[in-house]
């Protein structure tokens, strides 16, 4: 080893050693069995109450369905009787004994040739 | 101690595990049995509508009824409570206390068919043990019209007779069903996955072929006639020829299809013109004519030798009198002086020159395939008859049984058999299927979508020309009281003679008349056949009985459809 080279060596080992060096050291943060079981609890009353929120407003949604389907019931009936007392004043023996229909006079077709 | 709490524990324990897992399915169906809930959901029976001229219009509809009831055990005041409801159902309130002192049941049935009226008046009283139940029923505007035709329904909601009968499965609907867990109302949870719904499905509405204003006219007509003639029964049918759908259909006497249960005689809920074959008498003769001259064995306008009366085995076939000589006579005279001998003449030359098998044969062919006797037309009513019609080939005295047909004796057919054969021969010879119901299609639309042609060979063109002049000219020369100018009138009369139930006729005290004939325009627009039973009236019946009667529907159709026409 030439003087230079043993420099140049030594040097190396200098940098080397002072050289700017991030090391990471793994730290493992593990959850204790008290927590889990708090986080679990948590979690599962959590999951229970959007259980419960929906059941809930599937079931307020039934009684709205039962509701609506009582007013269309309700109101196709209206509709029937509506329909029925029509065609109950407009049935042939009501209007031809109408007081109007007193008031009429036959008469014979004036474009018929007989 | 430590020892009996383990033992008081384990026995928990034990009988906590018989009760949650052993008996687990036990107990959850009886849970559930209180809570799941099955009922049928009740379709609406579809409605019935008909014609008013062009218009659509209701017809026949559904109203609720209620039937009042109530369980004794409840009724702590019965004097109060009978006296409540007899004051709104306008009874006497002895009636509705002895009916729920003497029941032995726990549903005594107070009043049926009581009216939204009272029941809203019943429910305002609040009264305990006292229950009213929905019963849906028929309801009629127009009261009696066209109830025949109708039928009614029962208290099961089934269909019987007329349409109502026929059409049943198509206006009764789908019963729907609905299982759910329901709460404490009874108001079902829809978060089940084990929910069952099937939505009920109503009945079809059904558009009549009718003409409302038409079928009232026409029944009132027969109701004031029939008794001029000392009738007390007859029917009326009117065709358009050109479709083969019936605009009116008649019966006389009728019955309201809403107090079917007062009606004593079931015949009564009999529709007469498709469910009472009869022997016709000589409008058959327009038939007969025309199958002779559809086979070219007559000509109408040649003539023939009439014999007056004619022997047939041991039996005679006599013209009406005046007309019983033997003489030689044009062949319109078969339908305008209505001889008997000159329609066996017809069956005579499809037989060659004589009555024999062959000529049989060939009329049965005409009968039964051409203009589709014997059997039933297909039209929507209950209880349709086939009628009957005699073998060509088997049996005793064949050529007299024969002979008889040619002029509408010894073979029954209905009055809308005899009205379409006779359609189909006047309109060129197209046999349209006779129809009642125009539509089952939803919505309102108020058009005819059934017309259907069976057959398009009835007779020829010019066979069905040739016809259409001979009643005319019968109407021009015996019945001009018939005739109105700017319209085409044509018909024939039947003066039948009626069987005896074993065997052989009443004497000419008891006879019906008919009258089968058309009116139009320019071309046949509605053919017309009256029915009068019985009538007494000097001279015939088909003259003096059933075309005075045809005269009046055809008069009421020129003043009043066809006349719009003609604008």
């Amino acid at each position: 080893m030439t003087y230079s080279s043993s420099i140049s060596t030594n040097k190396r080992r200098f940098e080397s050693r002072h050289r700017n060096a991030v090391s990471f050291r793994e730290q493992a943060r593990v959850l204790g069995p008290i927590t889990n079981t708090v986080l679990l609890l948590v979690l599962g009353c959590l999951l229970g109450l959007f259980y419960l929120s929906q059941v809930t407003k599937v079931n307020a949604s039934g009684y709205k369905i039962d509701s609506l389907q009582k007013e269309y019931t309700a109101l196709q009936k209206e509709h029937d009787e509506l329909e029925l007392s029509a065609a109950k004043l407009q049935s042939l023996d009501r209007v031809a004994s109408s007081e109007e229909a007193q008031k009429l006079v036959a008469v014979t077709p004036t474009k018929t040739i007989r | 101690m430590y020892y009996l709490i383990v033992v008081v524990f384990l026995i928990i324990i034990v009988r906590l595990f018989y009760l949650q897992v052993i008996m687990h399915k036990d107990y959850k169906d009886r849970a559930f049995s209180g809570q799941y809930k099955e009922q049928q959901i009740l379709p609406r029976r579809g409605t019935i509508d008909a014609f008013d001229g062009t218009t659509r219009v209701p017809f026949v509809l559904n109203e609720d009824t209620y039937t009042l009831f109530v369980d004794p055990k409840y009724i702590k005041e019965k004097d109060r409570t009978s006296e409540k409801l007899a004051k709104i159902l306008g009874v006497n309130s002895k009636e509705i206390k002895e009916k729920i002192n003497n029941s032995e049941t726990r549903y005594v049935v107070i009043a049926k068919r009581v009216d939204q009226k009272k029941k809203d008046q019943i429910e305002d009283l609040n009264l305990v043990g006292v229950g009213l139940r929905t019963v849906p029923m028929r309801s009629y505007p127009n009261g009696n019209l066209a109830s025949q035709l109708l039928g009614y329904v029962d208290q099961e909601g089934s269909g019987k007779y007329g349409i109502e009968q026929y059409m049943d499965g198509d206006l009764k609907g789908e019963i729907g069903l609905l299982k759910a867990v329901t709460d404490a109302k009874g108001v079902p949870l829809i978060n089940n996955k084990d929910n069952v719904l099937k939505d009920a499905k109503d009945g079809k509405k059904i558009l009549l072929t009718i003409d409302v204003g038409l079928q009232k006219k026409v029944e009132d007509t027969l109701r004031d006639y029939l008794p001029t003639v000392n009738s007390k029964s007859g029917s009326v049918l009117v065709m358009d020829p050109n479709t083969g759908a019936i605009k009116a259909m008649a019966n006389f006497p009728t019955y309201n299809p809403a107090e079917y249960f007062k009606v004593e005689d079931p015949r009564l809920f009999q529709n007469a013109t498709v469910a009472d074959p009869f022997e016709v008498g000589s409008i058959m003769k327009t038939l007969t004519m025309s199958a002779g001259i559809n086979e070219g064995v007559v000509n109408l306008g040649g003539s023939y030798v009439d014999q007056g009366v004619m022997k047939i085995g041991d039996r005679e076939v006599k013209n009406v009198s005046g007309f019983q000589n033997r003489a030689t006579r044009p062949i319109t005279d078969i339908i305008t002086l209505s001889l008997n001998t000159g329609a066996v003449y017809i069956l005579q030359q499809l037989g060659g020159g004589e009555l024999n098998e062959q000529g049989r044969v060939r009329w049965h062919n005409y009968l039964v395939n051409h203009y589709r006797f014997s059997k039933t037309t297909g039209v929507e009513q209950g209880y349709e008859a086939e009628g009957y019609v005699p073998d060509p080939k088997n049996g005793f005295g064949l050529n007299i049984d024969y002979a008889n047909t040619t002029f509408g004796q010894g073979m029954n057919i209905t009055q809308l058999q005899m009205t379409s054969a006779l359609s189909a021969v006047i309109n060129g010879g197209t046999y349209y299927q006779p129809h009642l119901v125009a539509s089952t299609k939803e919505g309102k639309a108020n058009v005819d979508d059934r017309v259907k042609v069976v057959a398009k060979d009835v007779v020829k063109p010019e066979t069905s020309s040739q016809i259409k002049g001979v009643m005319e000219l019968a109407v021009n020369k015996s019945y001009t009281f018939l005739k109105r100018d700017g319209y085409i009138v044509g018909g024939k009369t039947g003066t039948a003679q009626i069987a005896k139930p074993g065997g052989g006729y009443y004497d000419d005290s008891k006879i019906n008349g008919t009258f089968i004939g058309y009116i139009g325009i320019t071309k046949p627009e509605y053919v017309i056949m009256v029915r009068v039973n019985e009538p007494v009236v000097p001279g015939y019946a088909g003259s003096k009985a059933a075309a005075p009667l045809f005269g009046r529907v055809s008069n009421t159709l020129m003043d009043n459809y066809l006349l719009s026409k003609t604008n």
